[in-house]
């Protein structure tokens, strides 16, 4: 098998002006996705918002194990995927029901308000 | 008796000539240690360990009545009674001793060995060591402390009960340690006895323990002692590496042959080394040169411990020790140490002398009297006559101890009073006639009166003093010079103490001891005895404490005219406007005591006279003489004793002194009776009352005033640093207390700075490290969050650079 | 048998919790008491000075980790016995001089007690060096918690420091302990183990500066314990917080613990580094004399001054051990037992006069002879052991140790009773002044505190002195109900027959080891039999060469190629670096 061939994971012909989807692009995808919630964690202040940051950092990861999943034609990273998923649906009603509790005791969302770990 | 000695000194003479043989000409061989070189001491019967056994029995027993309660005179009688029985043993041990060492071994108290071989057994044990010397020192140590408890009896009877209890308690534990002392077969139960009088001491000076006074005393005396033991501590140590045991029967014959441990001749910085720390621990316990500072103030406690422990018994220990050990002392060709001891003992002597023809306080006279007297026993020691240092000690206990119960008996009488300035006539008073007797006997003695115990004994040191020759002491014949001036001195303080305090015109005033002076004050217009009887109480029992803090609530306490005093000290002020105050003679007990010790301080001088006709050398010695030429005492140097003689000691030739070219020996008597009887003519002249009391020439008619003061005047500043004793204590207090105290105190600042100061840095050093630390633990989430990526990118470049 | 002494003192100690308030003292009370019979028992039932003084039928295992080379094996010799039996006594009488002064929080207090005596005894009994170090390790917890719940009022900190003083010190005793164990598994090639004879064994073959290294790391750990100046500071405050009975064993046991342990690893292991550095050693022991002494004298609180006396103490008995000869070493184990006695005896006395007045400042009370006789001979007495007047325990010990330094140097020539070794007669006569310190530091706390005038803090004064009070008062009944008033817990003003009870024993024991001190000396007369032969092998020919009591496995050239080496002089250059060669 060439390179190329190795290199496609679309499972038809693809539109050749595009070129093939090789496993690059949903890396990259991935990795922008995990910077984007990455910059959105450690810049934003709202508790909500630092979460949902989390979940795309998730998800970016999600997207990366699939991937390699199907590069590698075997369907283990698609298993941990959805293990990951549902432990994020349960973590986020978790963390949403914190950050509920968070607000009722200081009336705002701002992240920086809790320093109760300061040393 | 005597006979018997001569017999045995009979038998010994085999003995003696081999080891005189054997050790050279100039050998000074115990007669005890060679004896026992043989096969060991011969085992003595064992009953005579009872001596130091009753007393000790005894003080349990007062322990007992203490937990018990008793509240009588139980305590003192059983301790009579005990002391008296152990006098008895020791007299029946005397009787029966036939001049032979012997050794009863009750068990072994440190039993320690490391080997078989020589110096590899380190044993000491609960075993006695009888011999002359022995016996000499035991005779009157049990036999005045059964006189002086007998005279406690009464004298401590205001406070019967616990205080009694715990008096008897520690006098019996005190003549326990003495015997251990004297009689220990080996230097450590030697130092066990030593120390033990020590602690009796110290119990005892701190008697009246809510006087601030009498418990600096007590902490001094043991302080200043403890100081002599590390001396003496360090000598016994000394002596075993280098001796290899401890024990006097197998130390005698080593010392007699100049031999160490391992048979070589002992080297010679041994034979002073040894001696030189002995010497310090004697110095100590007998308060001479600058360890006398403990002596004067150890006049806080009771008086008739001041009489038994600080006059008679437990100062002369120093004596004993050299005595002992002369046999090592001696081993010196130089004779270092001893050459050291006679001119210690001389200084010491002239320098409390001065002090004491200036004070006023006539226990302290005494007492300074005492580290003076002894000043002439170490002196004797250290111009090689023991004999006259242990027959000075001998009778100087009784005369001593007959003075102080005299002083007591005063003090006792009159409110605690001891100032000679405020006390005039007591002789003539009403029950006082005894006393005055007993204080004439014991001054005449202290002054060397012809014919009395102290003028042959201290004439024997003066004679042999002159004798003995410089080439052997140096300076022997100026040390002479100084003690016979001292004898003089002695003699003026002595009768300047008599001629102001017993005769004379009758007056005194009281003193400030509240509980004596219960025993004689009564309301002014009412006779003692009507007072007495109205208030039914006999002097003395229990009812010295006018003031409890219950002032409403006393029975008594309103008759006093201070019902409601709230002092709480037990001390209240005489008050010559409402009260009067009669001498409170001494009773039976007393008296008798002070009676019996007049007798023996008479009777001593006999012994001077009787002779034991065959003893080896020609020193003048008399019955003290036999008993310490038999004994490890002994210094057998032919011809030391007469003028103008050559003398062999150690291989070097010497010749003895004469006194202006006269025999000191035989115009010693004239000369130092010369010097007494104008030593009592001058306090006569200058102290003595008027008319036949003051021979004559006396002038004085009032008790606070005499032609002395004007000479105390003349002499101005060296009578105030005389009365000061010198500053020496001031002086001590500064160039050694303070500096350890300030010690101490820089000391617990290092500990608390520097030392505490750098554990507590180690403490600290995580807690900064955490501090620093602390700065990026700021407690909001987007700044772990930042670290946490900053450290993985930081883990990925790692990770990258790695790779490459 | 062994194993009881341990286990019946925390078996009590998990019952106490359980138990009902009432039952606590007594429960705590038996738990002490049947450890002490058994000790009577086993005192009264072997013979512990036959050579070698090992009773071989008491020696047991209670488990092992073979993997790790660990057994949990314990025996006991006369050295072990004695102190063990100074456990044993002091354990009841801690329990019931503890009565009055702590009246809350019973259980936790007298359950931890317990825990501190099984621990303590496994010190003593531990022939692991692992189970040695867990029992060491151990004490500090139940102490902890004594000082920090029931101590004064800066308790905390002193709990803490005391704790984090001792835990540092023996983290790094440990670290010398597991190199000797690595040295003994790779270098020699003997087996992963942690058997203390093992260890010993092996030490001994370590090269010379190897074992200056270790026994550095050893004495850092053990001398926090004893504590050797400059290593002391923990003591005083802990000493001065803890409650009574924590002064007491702190005292009595908890210091012996570090005595004992150097006794028993640190020389043993490194006998040429301690002979070596044994005048290094007995100079800080007679700084400690000395300081520890001169500081005692400026002190306000006399409890403290108790406490920096134990420092001074100490100094002497380390001065003793390291004499090395038969003298200094019976008198520095005569000192771990005496001491424990006097010293914990005067903190109990201490204690006792401070429950009644709520105090221990000098400038407050004083005189108090004259309300508490009773209390005053004891003090008086335990006083005098402590200065060591010959007679009572304290000299025999103070002497011995003296003399052993005295004896172990020739620098004045050879005489029978030299013994060889580095120091000498000019340390004992410098440690000897420690001596006359001790007499004034103690006597100016007797003068202080139980003669001179009657001084007592406000709120005592008011009842009238009925210690002396002589007949003809006719008011002696209101009187003495009166002169309770002042005093909180109901206590009398003198001692009370529960407290009497608790000083006679000790009492008794200071005189009678004072007077007769042999069968002690006799029992713990193989222990220093052993250590003399030790260090003899060492002084002979300065090396280890003597063949090893344990047969090498076959094959391990290098091990004995290793003593050869040392013996050749060559042992300072090799040390670490063919050690690791070896070793890797």
């Amino acid at each position: 098998m060439s390179m190329d061939v190795l290199m496609t994971l679309g499972q038809g012909p693809l539109p050749a002006e595009m070129g093939p989807v090789t496993l690059y692009h949903y890396l990259f995808v991935s990795a922008a996705m995990f910077c984007i919630g990455l910059i959105g964690f450690l810049t934003r202040r709202n508790l909500i918002i630092m979460f949902l940051c989390t979940e795309l950092m998730f998800q970016a990861a999600g997207v990366a194990l699939v991937a390699f999943s199907r590069f590698h034609l075997n369907h283990t990273g698609e298993t941990f995927v959805i293990f990951v998923l549902t432990v994020a649906a349960a973590e986020a009603a978790l963390a949403l029901a914190l950050v509920v509790l968070l607000f009722r005791r200081k009336e705002t969302l701002d992240g920086t308000s809790w320093t109760e770990l300061k040393g | 008796m005597t006979e018997t000695i001569t017999q045995l000194a009979g038998l010994l003479e085999p003995v003696l000539g081999g080891v005189l043989a054997t050790a050279g000409s100039a050998g000074s061989p115990a007669a005890a240690g060679a004896a026992g070189a043989g096969a060991g001491p011969a085992a003595g019967p064992m009953w005579a360990a009872l001596i130091p056994g009753l007393p000790i029995l005894g003080s349990v027993l007062c322990l007992l009545y203490a937990v018990l309660g008793i509240k009588n005179k139980l305590p003192a009688i059983t301790t009579v009674a005990l002391l008296a029985a152990s006098f008895v043993l020791t007299a029946v041990l005397f009787v029966n001793h036939n001049g032979q060492p012997q050794v009863v071994h009750l068990f072994n108290w440190f039993d320690l060995a490391w080997g078989t071989g020589k110096g590899e057994h380190l044993l000491a044990g609960f075993a006695y060591y009888i011999d002359n010397l022995t016996l000499l020192w035991m005779l009157f140590v049990t036999g005045l402390a059964a006189l002086i408890a007998l005279y406690s009896s009464e004298y401590m009877s205001h406070d019967v009960g616990l205080g009694y209890c715990r008096f008897f308690g520690a006098f019996n534990l005190f003549v326990f340690s003495m015997s251990c002392l004297v009689m220990g077969d080996n230097l450590l139960l030697m130092f066990l006895g030593w120390e033990g009088v020590g602690l009796c001491s110290y119990l005892l000076i701190g008697y009246f323990y809510t006087k601030p006074a009498a418990v600096a005393a007590a902490k001094k005396a043991f302080i200043v002692n403890r100081i002599g033991d590390l001396g003496l501590v360090l000598g016994v140590m000394l002596t075993f590496v280098v001796f290899g045991t401890v024990e006097y029967a197998k130390l005698f014959p080593m010392m007699a042959a100049g031999l160490d441990g391992a048979g070589r001749p002992v080297a010679d910085w041994v034979t002073w080394v040894i001696p030189a720390l002995l010497t310090v621990g004697a110095f100590g316990k007998s308060a001479q040169l600058f360890f006398y500072v403990w002596l004067p103030d150890a006049m806080e406690g009771p008086t008739p411990v001041s009489a038994l422990i600080h006059a008679a018994t437990m100062v002369t220990a120093g004596v004993f020790l050299i005595a002992r050990l002369y046999p090592l002392y001696t081993l010196d060709p130089d004779l270092r140490v001893l050459t050291f001891v006679a001119w210690s003992g001389a200084i010491t002597a002239f320098w409390a002398a001065t002090i004491e023809m200036a004070i006023f306080d006539i226990k302290r006279v005494m007492g300074y009297s005492t580290i003076s007297q002894l000043g002439f026993m170490f002196a004797g020691l250290g111009l090689l006559s023991p004999v006259g240092a242990a027959f000075h000690t001998f009778t100087h206990a009784f005369f001593k101890a007959t003075l102080f119960l005299g002083v007591g008996a005063v003090m006792h009488g009159f409110g605690g009073q001891l100032d000679l300035r405020r006390l005039s006539g007591v002789a003539w008073m009403r029950g006082f006639g005894l006393v005055g007797v007993a204080m004439l006997i014991g001054s005449i003695n202290l002054s060397g009166v012809p014919f009395t115990a102290g003028f042959f004994s201290k004439d024997m040191i003066l004679a042999q003093g002159f004798t003995t020759p410089n080439s052997m002491i140096g300076g022997a014949s100026w040390v002479a010079w100084l003690l016979l001036i001292t004898a003089g001195m002695t003699a003026y303080y002595t009768f300047r103490t008599y001629f102001r305090v017993y005769a004379g015109p009758k007056e005194f005033v009281p003193g400030d001891d509240a509980e004596l002076l219960d025993l004689g004050r009564h309301p002014k217009g009412v006779s003692l005895d009507e007072w007495h009887k109205q208030h039914g109480h006999g002097h003395g029992h229990g009812h010295g404490h006018g003031d409890h803090g219950h002032g409403g609530g006393h029975g008594h306490g309103d008759g006093h005219g201070h019902g409601t005093d709230f002092k709480s000290s037990g001390r209240v002020d005489f008050d010559p406007t409402t009260e009067e105050f009669d001498p409170h003679p001494p009773g039976f007990a007393m008296k008798a005591a002070i009676a019996a010790c007049m007798v023996l301080a008479v009777l001593a001088a006999g012994l001077y006279f009787v002779k034991a006709p065959s003893l080896a050398g020609s020193e003048h010695g008399g019955w003290v003489g036999s008993m310490v030429h038999n004994s490890s005492a002994a210094l057998h140097v032919e011809g030391l004793g007469d003028a103008g003689k050559a003398v062999e000691f150690r291989g070097a030739s010497h010749t003895t002194q004469s006194f202006l070219g006269l025999d000191p020996h035989a115009v010693m008597y004239y000369v130092s009776a010369g010097v007494g009887l104008l030593g009592i003519l001058i306090a006569a002249y200058l102290h003595g009352p008027k008319g036949w009391q003051g021979l004559f020439i006396g002038s004085r008619t009032v008790a606070a005033t005499s032609r002395a003061d004007g000479l105390a005047n003349l002499f101005g500043p060296l009578t105030t640093a005389a009365r000061n004793k010198y500053y020496v204590d001031e002086i001590y207090n500064f160039v050694i207390r303070v500096p350890l105290l300030v010690l101490g105190h820089v000391f617990h600042l290092i500990d608390k700075l520097l030392v505490d100061g750098l554990v507590n840095a180690f403490g600290r050093a995580p807690r900064a490290a955490g501090n620093a630390a602390r700065v990026g633990q700021s407690g909001v989430l987007n700044g772990y969050a930042v670290g946490m990526a900053a450290g993985i990118a930081l883990l990925v470049v790692l990770a990258f650079m790695a790779m490459n | 048998m062994l194993l009881s002494l341990i286990l019946i003192p925390l078996i009590a100690a998990a019952l106490v919790p359980l138990s009902p308030k009432r039952l606590v003292r007594p429960l705590a009370l038996v738990g002490t008491l049947i450890p002490l019979g058994l000790v009577v028992w086993l005192l009264g039932a072997y013979s512990w000075t036959k050579p070698g003084g090992v009773p071989t039928d008491l020696a047991m295992t209670v488990g092992a980790l073979p993997d790790l080379g660990i057994a949990l094996s314990l025996n006991i010799d006369g050295l072990s016995m004695s102190l063990v039996a100074l456990t044993a006594l002091l354990g009841p009488i801690c329990v019931v001089g503890s009565y009055s002064a702590i009246t809350a929080r019973v259980r936790t207090y007298y359950g931890w007690l317990l825990v501190l005596q099984a621990a303590m005894t496994g010190v003593f009994l531990a022939r692991d060096a692992v189970l040695f170090y867990v029992f060491f390790e151990f004490t500090l917890v139940p102490m902890f918690v004594l000082i920090a719940l029931f101590g004064s009022t800066n308790r905390r900190a002193a709990a803490i420091k005391f704790f984090l003083y001792t835990f540092v010190g023996s983290v790094i005793a440990l670290a010398g302990i597991v190199y000797v164990a690595w040295f003994n598994a790779t270098v020699l090639k003997g087996g992963l183990t942690f058997n203390i004879a093992a260890l010993v064994q092996a030490g001994q073959q370590m090269p010379a500066s190897t074992q200056g290294w270790v026994l550095l790391a050893l004495m850092l750990g053990f001398a926090v314990k004893v504590p050797l100046f400059p290593l002391h500071t923990w003591l005083p405050l802990a000493h001065t917080e803890a409650p009574t009975a924590g002064s007491v064993v702190l005292a009595g046991v908890l210091l012996k613990l570090g005595t004992y342990a150097i006794y028993v690893l640190a020389i043993p292991m490194c006998p040429q580094a301690a002979e070596h550095y044994a005048p290094f050693v007995a100079t800080l022991a007679i700084i400690g004399c000395i300081y520890g002494g001169l500081i005692c004298w400026v002190q306000t609180d006399v409890k403290k001054l108790v406490a920096y006396s134990s420092v001074a103490h100490l100094g002497f008995c380390m001065l003793g051990m390291f004499a090395f000869n038969a003298a200094g070493l019976q008198g520095s184990i005569l000192y771990m037992i005496n001491h424990g006695l006097s010293t914990g005896a005067l903190f109990l006395c201490i204690g006792m006069m401070y429950e009644r007045y709520h105090t221990r400042n000098m400038s407050e009370i004083g005189g108090l002879a004259k309300r508490m006789p009773i209390w005053a001979t004891f003090m008086v007495f335990f006083t005098m052991a402590s200065v060591g007047l010959p007679g009572t325990n304290g000299f025999i010990s103070e002497f011995l140790c003296v003399m052993g330094a005295f004896q172990a140097g020739d620098q004045l020539g050879s005489f029978p009773g030299n013994t060889g070794g580095n120091l000498g007669p000019w340390y004992a006569a410098v440690a000897g002044t420690g001596m006359i310190i001790a007499a004034i530091y103690l006597l100016y706390m007797l003068g202080k505190v139980v003669f001179g005038p009657l001084k007592e803090p406000h709120g005592h004064g008011g009842h009238g002195d009925h210690a002396d009070h002589g007949g003809g008062h006719g008011h002696e009944a209101g009187h003495g109900a009166h002169g309770h008033d002042g005093h909180a817990g109901g206590l009398p003003a003198d001692l009370t027959g529960r407290e009497i009870g608790v000083l006679v024993p000790l009492a008794a024991l200071c005189l009678g080891l004072g007077l007769y001190p042999k069968p002690l000396m006799d029992m713990v007369q193989p222990a220093v039999d052993k250590q003399i032969a030790t260090i003899e092998r060492v002084r002979e020919g300065k090396s280890p060469k003597a063949p090893p009591a344990k047969p090498l496995p076959a094959g391990a050239t290098s091990a004995q190629a290793e003593p050869a080496d040392v013996g050749a002089g060559a042992g300072a250059e090799m040390s670490m670096t063919t050690t690791t060669e070896a070793g890797l």
